[in-house]
């Protein structure tokens, strides 16, 4: 890794890289089109990530998760997408709905 | 209302946010750093590097996204531009919330502090409330809300490590388990162009596949080809990038 310690690699890989977009935001009120390409683009590239994440948080475990059954996890989240898309679009219902499956999934097939 | 044109803050604005923190909202964003606390109990990754994380990066994905690549030994560079990607969707968030808090008249300093502050709870919440409040109290009123939520949070976080620790196995996993429930739905809520579906079901897709291939470099990848082609396949209109 790197011989900064976790409080200075904190700083210079999250802080630093997370404060840069904010502070250029400050520069760019009243310049720049929250609906540019560019920007459409980058919000692409960051929700690719982000569901990227999610994957790897339950087809990769660390930790706890790492006794949970994935068929059981996937299907949790399936469950979730889907109270969310048709049971009136609603984040904490749906997410309620999502960790709900999970622990009835876990208790079942663990 | 909108008096654009003010010299100075109205400070009466502060004790507004405070108490505005107090809604489902902020209930919502408590429970997600609830589960932030059980997931890095879960990954070892220890409470005061997360509350560190909270105060300097102070937007969820990027804390998680820190915390999994430090737990599994990525290289600095790597998790440095992982995060960096994920936190791109806060320069639009920050530049739509500010540009309705400013006053041309007044100091600019505490833009930047505000600038901090700005992660998608205080965006969804300026979005509803905004227009209610007199121009002069925005910022303050955004103040008092960010630094309240932030103090909320370090509690929530060590509620969520303390309680992973202690709570049968079954319910500690359903706590870590939020944090991928949640992040997921919370992507499709905010979806509002058709390329967001794309790249949620590209980087979704492509991302264990990365981590076969290039484990170290699997959200990058991800991130880069599922939201590219996701861009390419459902474009909006064309517009430019300046005004």
């Amino acid at each position: 890794m790197s011989g900064l310690g976790v409080y200075g690699a904190i700083i210079v890989a999250g802080f630093a890289v997370t404060y840069v977009w904010r502070f250029l935001a400050v520069l760019a009120i009243g310049r720049l089109d929250a609906e540019s390409d560019l920007l459409l683009w980058v919000r692409a590239v960051a929700t690719a990530l982000v569901a990227a994440l999610v994957l790897r948080l339950v087809t990769a475990p660390a930790g706890l998760l790492e006794q949970a059954s994935m068929p059981g996890m996937l299907a949790a989240l399936a469950v979730g997408v889907a109270a969310f898309l048709f049971a009136g679009r609603r984040v904490e219902l749906a997410t309620a709905a999502a960790i709900g499956c999970f622990f009835l999934a876990d208790i079942i097939l663990g | 209302m909108d008096d654009e044109q003010a010299e100075s803050y109205d400070w009466r604005g502060l004790a507004d946010g405070v108490r505005g923190a107090v809604c489902l909202a902020g209930l919502v964003m408590g429970c997600s750093f609830i589960g932030f606390g059980a997931l890095i109990k879960s990954l070892d990754f220890g409470l005061f590097p997360a509350f560190f994380t909270i105060g300097f990066i102070w937007a969820l994905p990027g804390q998680v996204v820190f915390a999994d690549m430090w737990a599994k030994g990525a290289e600095l560079s790597v998790i440095a531009l992982a995060v960096a990607v994920t936190a791109v969707r806060l320069l639009p968030m920050a530049v739509l919330v500010l540009s309705k808090a400013r006053l041309r008249g007044a100091p600019r300093w505490p833009l930047f502090v505000v600038a901090h502050f700005t992660a998608v709870t205080i965006w969804l919440l300026t979005n509803q409330m905004i227009d209610t409040i007199a121009r002069p109290r925005r910022l303050p009123w955004m103040l008092g809300l960010g630094a309240s939520l932030m103090t909320a949070m370090f509690a929530f976080t060590a509620a969520g490590y303390y309680l992973a620790e202690s709570l049968p196995p079954a319910l500690a996993r359903t706590m870590v388990f939020f944090t991928p429930a949640f992040f997921l739905i919370t992507l499709v809520s905010g979806a509002r162009w058709r390329f967001d579906y794309w790249a949620i079901a590209l980087g979704a897709a492509i991302g264990p596949v990365a981590a076969h291939y290039w484990p170290r470099f699997d959200l990058l990848i991800a991130g880069l080809v599922g939201g590219t082609v996701a861009f390419l396949l459902a474009r909006p209109k064309r517009r430019g990038l300046l005004k």
